[in-house]
């Protein structure tokens, strides 16, 4: 069931996505489950929100940073949290187009209503059990890179 | 005889006697003179008087003589200026019998003119009857042990009786005539006589005031709260009205003292609900602290858990070639041992928000119970060599899972806190009263010093440096709450340097008494 081609045109690059979590043992755990889907798309990490907006802004020292398809955000991270990353990126005239959705293990209501209110375009719970990860990882991308067509660069 | 046949031209004689006769008032007709031309039966039975004795008779003859000069002056003085009415209205009247005796009457009066003159009709009613009526009812209001008076319709007091004389401090004879407006104080006097004239409108037995305290003034100028009850009466002299006046000066006090006391009652109440509003206040502080611990923990517990459970499934989906069988069998206990504790982050988290969900109580088997605790602890069992005993265990009402909760966090400390010697852990149970087991689980550890038994169950209390003994300092708090939300009780007996025995009661469900398994019938 493990597709073994990740897009139909050898000539369009893969996907990127900009990870954006300040956990090492997660940021390892999400590759792998990349790795697994079966799906080909480029990884980039970034530590903390405030490494995640120079990304994007491609300020030192990501000058020459490629625009993301897709942003995976985590919500409790160290200096800039996930918030003040997704409100930076919605106001901001450009950055505002880029699909944003929160990978993060926090189940609070609170959370879930403040993310959607700035703009979050979906939710994701991180299960504990890397298994289920590995399906969510494979249904996101079936969904963002097959189903759904991305605003243009 | 004469005149009368003369009077009666046109009637015959017999025809009148008749008449006359048949009437139930007493009949006298007397001449210029006062002489008796004429009497009937009833007047000769009410006289007894045979009828020829009676003809002739001067009229003072059947009036006491007591009063016969100034009955002979009202006569004559009628005669001169002759009207249809009653006699001596206002005065009590008397007849006077052949015998001598005396009794109580009434008299109307008609004027007759005939050819021999002015003669005068008498009607006599004997009126013993309705004073003796009247009689008794006066001794009845003289002897009322509650305040009486009748008033008449200009306001003035007709009766009054001892009682209400005392009530009053006035005199009976002090009050007797005089307008009842004295006995009102200055603040009701102005309503008064409105309220008296709408009585006497629509008169009908009532209280006065519709319930509300009236007050009466008394000769010392002192007011006293009254009840007033009200009855029209009518009698010979007119519209009265009756009313009974009960001093309620005690039950005024009593109410007012019950008011006071009301008050005093819910000042109390008042302050005792700002304390416990402030308790409130306090245990949703407190509250909050939790639900913000349970937030937390959802984060930073679940991240590193993730990070574990992720690589141990990586390993044992990808690398389990890459070990020999006891190797997977140690990557098969670290899977499982993520899986529990995400079971119990996820049970923490339940449980912080426990007053809202709450699961409904079951039987439940502690020995499944203590079973499913042990397989929790089975990494923690084997790393300590730990040895768990228990006798057989009864079963008990309460929420499953929050009981294995209870045993692996007791169980888990039993193990976890051991000193040289290998953990040696024995669980049983012991009859409390008939609707309760005491649960204890005895330990060989480190023990707990006496100074901090009590301590040990609070949130986030730790004896032991993370270095020593890991832990988070929740699982005998989490324990405690478990026990008291199955209102039981948990303590601790401890001799530090020999082991702890830890003890809580749990309920049984109905109809299953608590008794040793010995005893039970198989």
């Amino acid at each position: 069931m493990i597709p073994v081609t990740s897009t139909s045109d050898p000539e369009t690059p893969d996907p990127l996505i900009l990870l954006i979590d300040d956990n090492e043992v997660d940021q390892f755990l999400t590759r792998r489950a990349f790795a697994q889907s079966g799906f080909r798309v480029r990884l980039e990490t970034v530590d903390d929100g405030d490494q995640a907006l120079k990304f994007l802004r491609r300020q030192p020292p990501f000058e020459s940073a490629p625009v993301p398809h897709l942003v995976l955000l985590d919500i409790n991270m160290p200096r800039m949290g996930g918030k003040d990353v997704l409100r930076a990126m919605k106001s901001d005239e450009t950055l505002r187009r880029i699909p944003v959705v929160a990978l993060t293990t926090s189940q609070s209501d609170r959370d879930k209503q403040e993310m959607y209110d700035l703009r979050a375009n979906s939710y994701i719970i991180k299960p504990v059990d890397f298994n289920a990860f590995v399906e969510i990882v494979r249904s996101l991308c079936q969904y963002w890179f097959r189903t759904v067509t991305l605003p243009p660069n | 005889m004469h005149g009368v046949r003369k009077w009666q031209s046109e009637l015959s004689h017999e025809i009148l006697a008749a008449i006359i006769d048949s009437a139930p008032t007493a009949n006298v007709m007397v001449d210029g003179e006062g002489r008796i031309v004429l009497a009937n039966a009833e007047a000769e039975r009410m006289f007894r008087y045979p009828r020829e004795e009676m003809m002739g008779l001067g009229i003072e003859q059947l009036v006491p003589e007591r009063f016969r000069d100034l009955h002979r002056i009202h006569r004559t003085g009628y005669l001169v200026q002759p009207l249809a009415r009653g006699m001596g209205q206002g005065r009590d009247l008397y007849g006077l019998r052949r015998d001598g005796s005396e009794f109580p009457i009434e008299i109307g009066l008609n004027p007759v003119e005939t050819q021999e003159g002015p003669f005068v009709l008498s009607a006599i009613v004997d009126i013993t009857e309705r004073k003796e009526i009247e009689n008794r009812f006066r001794l009845a209001v003289e002897a009322a042990p509650v305040a009486i008076l009748m008033v008449d319709a200009a306001g003035r007091i007709a009766l009054a009786n001892p009682e209400s004389a005392r009530l009053f401090g006035f005199s009976v004879s002090e009050l007797i005539g005089q307008p009842l407006d004295m006995l009102v104080p200055d603040a009701q006097r102005g309503q008064h006589p409105a309220l008296r004239q709408g009585f006497i409108a629509n008169p009908a037995s009532r209280r006065m005031g519709g319930g509300r305290v009236l007050h009466a003034l008394r000769k010392d100028n002192s007011e006293v709260p009254v009840a007033i009850g009200l009855a029209p009466l009518n009698t010979p002299e007119g519209q009265l009205v009756l009313s009974v006046i009960v001093d309620i000066s005690e039950r005024v006090a009593a109410e007012e003292k019950q008011r006071a006391l009301n008050e005093e009652l819910e000042r109390r109440v008042g302050e005792r609900t700002a304390e416990l509003a402030q308790a409130i206040e306090a245990l949703t502080e407190s509250n909050v602290e939790l639900q913000q611990f349970a937030y937390v923990a959802s984060h930073d517990l679940q991240t590193p858990l993730r990070g574990i459970a992720g690589c141990a499934q990586i390993l044992e989906s990808q690398y389990s070639d890459a070990v020999d069988e006891a190797g997977r069998d140690i990557i098969r206990r670290m899977v499982q041992s993520t899986v529990h504790l995400q079971a119990l982050i996820r049970d923490l988290l339940a449980y912080s928000r426990i007053e809202n969900r709450e699961r409904p109580f079951m039987p439940v088997d502690l020995n499944a119970v203590l079973t499913e605790s042990l397989a929790l602890l089975d990494a923690s069992i084997i790393e300590s060599h730990a040895t768990v005993t228990h006798d057989p265990l009864p079963t008990v009402i309460g929420d499953r899972t929050q009981l294995v909760q209870l045993f692996s966090n007791v169980i888990g400390n039993a193990v976890k806190y051991h000193g040289d010697a290998l953990p040696v852990v024995h669980v049983w149970a012991t009859p409390e009263e008939a609707d309760t087991w005491r649960i204890s689980i005895r330990d060989n550890g480190i023990g707990i010093a006496a100074e901090h038994l009590e301590r040990v169950f609070e949130v986030f209390t730790r004896l032991h440096s993370h270095k020593a003994y890991p832990g988070t300092g929740i699982g005998l708090a989490v324990c405690r709450r478990v026990v008291g939300r199955h209102n039981g009780r948990i303590w601790v007996d401890s001799v530090p340097g020999e082991g702890s025995t830890f003890h809580f009661t749990l309920g049984v469900p109905a109809s299953t008494p608590a008794q040793p398994e010995s005893e039970k019938s198989t």
